[in-house]
């Protein structure tokens, strides 16, 4: 089951990521309940919803940063429910948090050979000069510090901190938080949607849902921590109920009546 | 029973009484204030060196072979007052390092290596207090009345310096068990919310110092005029860590488990030694207790951190219902009504236009802007809400206007007057309240307890008003357990009154979290996403008793996510999006805006 | 003038001694963190084992190397089985500070219960002596700033340019990130307190040559000098002990000039409060407290 970061993608690259009704959350209560949802090899998936909706803890608990309280993670067909971010690391998911993204007092250089830290040694440069073909701006600052780069030179060189291992899986946790919007439409547009050309799943989740929306071949919708909807993205944008399911006015299926 | 043991059961008592009197000073210091104060013992040196110095004759009689200051002969028992008030003179400057800034760990090494440091300068600076050598000869209390040789003076000596131990027990105990004493624990417990919530944390801090520096002043005095030598060797930073392993093992937070602790460590300890064979090397043993001190902090730390005696839970509630039960007036049981308005803390207040008002408010930090020319104003006795994608600044204002955090730019009017430069628990006092977002309940107090903790201009909650004790403050602790009572009953958490609100589920301590808002008496409440985790129909309950709230007079602003919730209960809405203000109004006419829609989903 | 320039080589010695042991506590503390107070006493326990290696006859320098492995293990040993229990349990960082005096009073005192409160000096000769420019300095003096320099730059060489000295870096930056990056980081801070442990145990050594005479306590006063280093350059920043040490070393070694030498220590006590009081995270304002 565990992928061989080194290998040059000959075969498909991705694997397929599922959950089968997850529910996971803090000190054993549930921030999300029941969540089934499936990302295949090529596919952009999003996973879009108001705050507090629960998308965050939903994507740390997909590789064990947060405890599954119930139901299964799938990875390729073998359940790894729980199994930890440096488990999930070597078997080749590539797991961008929303904060705390990468390396400060490191160098760009340093924190791309962290990222491939599990590559052979002889190998980490040519793969530095892969992902930096796919980011170039970052080219011009591989010796300043992490921590001195804006917000969106810092999210490329935390989407290619990940890239150095060429996973089979990316999963994204708000991208475009604190982005300029021309910024992160950019970085949806150009990069995101790229990350699926190897053959890897991409599951990304967003607060930007017009924008997320336009680069995904699949979305969920998830409201106060279950997934209300599940459709191709032009669908959900046509239906009245979108947009209600994020400013709240209908009354949502399962809420509970008057008193 | 022979002389010598006679002679020394009665030392044993002066020690036992010294070492009772500098536990209890820390107790106070770290147990209830929560100052980690590594550097203790030189309180207590100063109060030695001062008792010494001033008892002394002048350095030039004695044939002048001991260099000092003062040398003012002065007779019992000035010695002994001057120990106690120069111990919290030395006490103040260290304020500036346990102040508002510092961290627990950066202050406690601070203090560590200033203990230390004036070790050091002692031991080299003749002419302060001899030096290395140290003082000797110094003359005893009433000496020329009574042998000091003899038993009933060695006897005398030591029954007083227990009575001042228990005298001083006491004393704390009337501090710690009254609201200056919940106050301090509070502080303890979590200082950004004690602070708040009203507290002036710095003179809090100040007070125990000061306090904790004067038994320990008097302890070294007492000790002094016993032993009547004291040197720099008496008192290295090795000597405060045996009295903080005196309270940790004997119990933190309480004052009983100070005095055990003092009895087990600094003097069952050296005592047990002396009844040890002097076997090996000279040296061997009292270097073996040294470790052994060591291994006992290290494992009580890990075993029982509480200690041997641990900090009581004070059943408050309980206590009351039982009074009541047998007293006059009766408890009567709340209507199941919703929550109504407590009665206003009064002070003059400018009635007229907005409660709050800011003009171009703006906060940035590390370069990102984070709330960006900001200009609301919030009408009175409204229940006015707070929406926005994440990121949008919402907490961050509300931080700002709170005082949490300071805003670099613009201002902020409330009730007429510029608090944007006044300090957060000065806010707090003139009724601007607010909740965090994140769980911040006192762990160690109970909810009643928390709740309490809250109420505004209290009589028992300054340091004088303690000292009078519950006769002073009592009836109005009274009144306001039945305040607490009458929202726990609304909460529907009386029956956790007692209970240690860190054991509540978490959306108990958020219902924990807004009662003790509303024990403050606020006139602005500033709710921050207050009904995260909490079910619908609960949450709606909570609507319905803000908008009783606001129809008393009370303004509330509230950050939530919730647009249902806001449809219900805010009018007006503001919609916060990058930092800026993007429109206002109810959420009818917010949905029907394309620029509303667009934040929210373009975020 | 000359009192002065002289006192300034003595500033370089001491400062060489003190980037020893302050750039192992500073890069151990980033790693773990953990304020080890308790690294005094290692530092003088494994200067009393050079000090039996050094007494049946071998070179002190010989038994330095003894030092060092001990040093390594015993810092291994703390924290591996006494503070990171501690830190999994949730214990406070100043509760933790107070373990770590704990250990500080068992390490010493016992070292004090097995070689006497007497104090002991290595059999060793001084070498000529040596002057230009004004700095006059032993020999062993000599030796012991190239020692310091070799560590300096062998620890930036591996901080720097190793696969190793980075994952070290990034452990003490982000300990979560590191994992998400597939670092093993348990082994990190294993390795790490083995190489801090092991400066902990020369730095000890060094001092204890530099002291002439030393005794179980000697090394709690060098400990505020080691703090105030730390603090100065910021806490976790290797580079910044190293500018603090000089700082501090150089400071202590001119203010004797000036003031009696019993006092020297003085001048770091009063840099270390104002640092403190001022700005806790270090002239670089780049440290940190975990």
């Amino acid at each position: 089951m565990s992928a061989e970061p080194g290998t040059p993608g000959t075969t498909p690259r991705g694997a397929a990521l599922a959950t089968e009704l997850v529910s996971a959350g803090y000190a054993g209560r549930p921030v999300v309940q029941e969540i089934s949802i499936r990302v295949s090899p090529g596919e952009v998936v999003s996973v879009v919803g108001p705050n507090g909706s629960g998308k965050s803890t939903l994507l740390k608990a997909l590789v064990g940063v947060v405890q599954v309280l119930s139901g299964k993670v799938i990875w390729d067909g073998v359940e790894v429910t729980n199994w930890g971010p440096d488990a999930a690391a070597r078997a080749g998911v590539g797991y961008v948090p929303q904060v705390d993204d990468v390396f400060a007092p490191l160098t760009v250089r340093e924190n791309l050979e962290m990222g491939g830290y599990l590559l052979p040694v002889r190998e980490v440069p040519a793969r530095i000069t892969r992902v930096l073909e796919v980011f170039p701006q970052l080219a011009k600052m591989l010796s300043r510090k992490a921590g001195r780069l804006s917000g969106g030179e810092r999210k490329m060189l935390a989407m290619g901190r990940v890239l150095m291992l060429e996973p089979r899986a990316f999963i994204l946790d708000e991208p475009t938080a604190n982005l300029a919007p021309a910024l992160a439409q950019s970085l949806l547009d150009d990069h995101v949607r790229q990350l699926s050309a190897t053959g890897a799943s991409v599951l990304v989740v967003e607060q930007r849902a017009r924008a997320v929306l336009a680069i995904s071949d699949r979305t969920y919708v998830l409201t106060g921590g279950r997934c209300q909807m599940e459709g191709a993205p032009a669908d959900l944008i046509a239906s009245p109920d979108f947009v209600d399911t994020f400013l709240g006015g209908r009354r949502r299926a399962g809420d509970p009546g008057e008193e | 029973m022979s002389q010598g043991t006679l002679f020394y059961l009665a030392n044993l008592l002066v020690y036992g009484g010294v070492d009772a009197i500098a536990c209890l000073g820390l107790s106070m210091q770290f147990g209830v204030g929560g100052v980690s104060n590594f550097g203790y013992i030189i309180f207590q040196a100063a109060g030695a060196y001062t008792a010494a110095v001033l008892s002394l004759p002048s350095d030039h009689a004695n044939g002048g072979f001991q260099a000092y200051i003062g040398g003012l002969g002065l007779p019992f028992p000035l010695p002994w007052i001057g120990a106690a008030l120069v111990g919290g003179l030395v006490a103040l400057p260290f304020t500036l390092l346990v102040g508002r800034r510092l961290t627990g760990q950066v202050a406690a090494i601070g203090l560590l290596v200033t203990a230390v440091m004036a070790n050091l300068l002692v031991n080299n600076f003749v002419p302060l207090f001899n030096g290395a050598a140290g003082l000797s000869l110094v003359p005893q209390p009433l000496q020329n009345v009574v042998n000091p040789q003899s038993q009933t003076y060695q006897w005398v000596y030591g029954v007083v310096g227990v009575l001042i131990a228990v005298a001083i027990y006491f004393l704390f105990r009337r501090l710690t068990e009254s609201p200056y004493g919940r106050s301090l624990r509070a502080m303890r417990d979590n200082s950004p919310v004690a602070d708040a919530l009203g507290k002036d944390l710095l003179s809090l801090r100040t007070a125990m110092l000061v306090v904790g520096g004067m038994a320990a002043g008097l302890s070294g005095g007492i000790l002094v005029g016993f032993i009547t030598l004291w040197s720099p060797g008496a008192w290295g930073y090795a000597e405060t860590i045996v009295l903080f392993a005196a309270v940790i093992i004997g119990g933190t937070g309480n004052h009983k488990g100070a005095i055990l602790g003092a009895i087990l460590v600094p003097l069952g300890f050296e005592e047990a030694t002396r009844f040890i064979p002097a076997i090996g090397a000279p040296g061997l043993i009292p270097a073996l207790q040294w470790v052994a001190v060591g291994v006992l902090i290290v494992a009580f730390l890990w075993f029982r951190p509480q200690g041997i005696i641990p900090e009581p839970r004070r059943r408050i509630f309980a206590k009351a219902l039982a009074a009541r039960a047998g007293g006059s007036e009766a408890l009567a049981p709340s209507p199941p009504s919703s929550v109504r308005r407590l009665s206003s803390s009064g002070g003059a207040v400018n009635e007229e236009g907005p409660i709050l008002i800011t003009e171009e408010v703006g906060v940035s930090f590390g370069g990102v802007q984070a709330v960006d020319g900001v200009s609301i104003r919030i009408e009175r006795a409204r229940l006015t809400g707070l929406i926005g994608p994440n990121g949008a600044g919402k907490s961050t204002l509300l931080s700002a206007l709170a005082g949490t955090v300071r805003a670099t730019e613009g201002r902020i009017l409330y009730q007429g007057h510029d608090v944007t430069r006044e300090h957060t628990y000065l806010r707090a006092r003139s009724g601007l309240v607010r909740t965090f977002q994140l769980a911040s309940e006192f762990k160690r107090l109970t909810v009643v307890e928390n709740l309490l903790a809250a109420v505004p201009h209290q009589r028992g909650d300054t340091f004088w008003g303690a000292l009078r004790g519950r006769r002073f403050w009592g009836k109005e602790e009274a009144t306001a357990i039945d305040q607490a009572k009458e929202l726990m009953d609304q909460f529907g958490l009386t029956e956790y009154a007692d209970t240690y609100a860190g054991n509540l589920s978490g959306g108990q301590r958020r219902l924990v979290e807004i009662m003790r808002a509303l024990m403050a008496r606020p006139e602005l409440l500033l709710l921050d996403e207050p009904m995260a985790g909490i079910h619908p129909t609960l949450a709606r309950k909570i609507g319905k008793s803000l908008q009783n709230l606001c129809a008393d007079g009370m303004t509330i602003l509230l950050v939530e996510h919730e647009l249902a919730f806001m449809d219900e209960f805010c009018e007006p809405v503001i919609v916060m999006a990058e930092g800026r203000v993007l429109a206002e109004g109810t959420m009818a006419e917010l949905r029907g805006q394309s620029e509303v829609v667009e934040a929210y989903l373009v975020g | 003038m000359s009192l002065f320039i002289a006192s300034i080589g003595f500033g370089i010695v001491t400062a060489s001694v003190l980037a020893i042991a302050a750039v192992g506590f500073t890069v151990q503390f980033g790693v773990t963190d953990v304020l080890n107070l308790a690294y005094a006493s290692v530092m003088i326990a494994c200067a009393y084992l050079a000090y039996l290696i050094n007494q049946t006859g071998q070179s002190v320098w010989l038994a330095m190397v003894a030092a060092a492995l001990a040093g390594g293990i015993i810092s291994l040993v703390i924290n591996k089985y006494i503070y990171a229990p501690f830190q999994r349990r949730g214990t406070s960082p100043t509760a933790v500070v107070i373990v770590s005096l704990g250990i500080l009073l068992i390490i010493e005192f016992a070292v004090q219960a097995i070689e006497g409160p007497a104090n002991v000096s290595y059999t060793m000769g001084q070498g000529a002596t040596y002057s230009a420019a004004g700095l006059i300095l032993t020999g062993v003096q000599l030796i012991i700033i190239a020692l310091s320099l070799v560590f300096m730059v062998g620890l930036h060489l591996l901080l720097r340019y190793t696969r190793f000295g980075k994952a070290m870096r990034a452990t003490a930056a982000d300990r979560t990130l590191a994992r998400n990056c597939g670092i093993r980081t348990d082994r990190v801070v294993t390795l790490a307190c083995l190489i801090t442990g092991a400066l902990c145990g020369v730095a000890g050594t060094v001092f204890a040559i530099n002291s002439g005479s030393f005794g179980a306590t000697s090394a709690d006063l060098f400990l505020v000098l080691i703090l105030a280093a730390v603090f100065l350059g910021g806490p976790g920043q290797p580079y910044g002990a190293m500018l603090g040490a000089l700082v501090i070393g150089v400071a202590t070694e001119v203010s004797a000039v000036f003031i009696t030498s019993d006092y020297k220590y003085v001048s770091a006590f009063v840099i270390l409060l104002v640092v403190l009081a001022v700005r806790p995270r270090g002239i670089f304002n780049a440290g940190a407290i975990g």
